[in-house]
């Protein structure tokens, strides 16, 4: 997965420093630090847990929940991965945790349609194909939108998507393929109706 | 989106690489999710109460087993002691005063303490092997979600996952408690079942 970032090499090597000085102040108990490291990285936790859940209200729980157990893990964190990538599996793990206190199923469609209806969030932007999109990827069946998002959205390889979900790479790559597929004749559609 | 473009497939990839990875939720999340956070002295005694817990079911049955085992153990040495030559006035002491042991008695004892040995010299090499394997793998499969642990910290499926395979470990030796003692011919020259 790639990280975040616009500037030179030199500037991504200044900003992983000071993020390992952060990591290390918040491991020894600094919630300052540690505050940094959540305004560093709330929007791409939030926006997948959004994406994930395709439900406002949820994805602020599972954002709150993730950085939660960041921070109760951060002493285990051992720099192995980069800190944001480290957070993502742990965004992922609070969206998955909390579908199944949901007993909510890959694939059960249930209030999807309702929760699209929110999105998209206003955080997102104004451009109208960007919410037509948003509003698709939602009204997608769970199992294909948390593949899309995570595959086609974060740059996750097959492997890792599967690894995440609890999926063989197999099915992950056919919901990807249904929900693209989906997607496309959703978009198709409502193009030639407007 | 993009109607210029006119494969559906490329315009959905298109639009799908402009989506932003980032949205800022919609209000600040950081005030409630700082009065969650514990001290790191807290956390840090609480982190030893999950594996402190496991280990200590652990300990309790391996100890049972042992304990058992070592009965059993305590028992055929009985029987040894009964069999040997100088030992008739040792037996009657195992048996209370008085108490007279006749051959049958002696010959049932002699076949207890031959087959309580058989069955714990004789463990089939085969279950002995498959128990080894058992054990073996329980105790990769611990390490590995210990592993996978650092990747997933704190995920609920992975500490029950442990927590099962600690439950596991715990039936397999069980499971030589009975292979070694618990059943077979044992079971028809128990001596608190002999008559004297």
């Amino acid at each position: 997965m790639t990280e975040p970032g616009d500037g030179s090499e030199f500037e991504r090597a200044r900003r992983a420093s000071d993020e390992r000085a952060l990591v290390e102040s918040a491991k020894h108990g600094s919630t300052a630090a540690f505050e940094a490291l959540y305004r560093n990285h709330v929007g791409k936790v939030y926006g997948l847990c959004l994406r994930m859940t395709a439900n406002r209200a949820t994805a602020e729980d599972c954002t709150q929940e993730a950085f939660i157990q960041a921070w109760r893990n951060l002493p285990s964190f051992e720099n192995r991965s980069a800190f944001g990538t480290w957070m993502h599996r742990i965004a992922v793990n609070a969206v998955l945790a909390q579908g199944r206190r949901r007993r909510e199923q890959p694939g059960d469609d249930a209030s999807v349609d309702e929760a699209a209806d929110r999105l998209p969030d206003p955080g997102i932007g104004d451009d109208g194909d960007v919410i037509d999109l948003e509003q698709a990827i939602a009204r997608l069946p769970a199992g294909a939108r948390q593949v899309l998002v995570l595959v086609g959205l974060y740059g996750h390889s097959h492997e890792e998507a599967a690894a995440m979900l609890g999926l063989a790479v197999g099915t992950c790559k056919s919901q990807l393929h249904r929900a693209r597929d989906l997607l496309g004749r959703r978009l198709a559609a409502e193009e030639s109706a407007s | 989106m993009n109607s210029d473009r006119t494969d559906p497939a490329t315009r959905l990839e298109d639009a799908l690489s402009r989506l932003p990875q980032c949205v800022e939720p919609p209000r600040d999340l950081w005030p409630a999710i700082e009065a969650r956070l514990e001290p790191r002295a807290t956390i840090a005694r609480r982190r030893w109460l999950w594996p402190a817990a496991a280990a200590a079911v652990l300990l309790i049955g391996a100890s049972s087993l042992i304990t058992a085992t070592l009965l059993r153990r305590d028992e055929v040495a009985a029987v040894r002691r009964a069999d040997a030559p100088a030992g008739v006035a040792a037996t009657v002491a195992a048996f209370g005063p008085g108490q007279a042991l006749g051959p049958s008695y002696l010959a049932a004892r002699q076949e207890l303490a031959r087959s309580l040995e058989a069955r714990i010299g004789r463990l089939p090499p085969e279950g002995r092997r498959q128990l080894e394997k058992n054990l073996a793998e329980l105790r990769r499969a611990s390490a590995e979600i210990n592993a996978a642990l650092e990747l997933r910290p704190g995920d609920p499926l992975l500490e029950e996952l442990l927590l099962n395979v600690y439950q596991d470990e715990l039936a397999v030796l069980a499971s030589v408690n009975q292979l070694t003692g618990g059943s077979g011919a044992g079971a028809t020259t128990d001596p608190t079942r002999m008559q004297l």
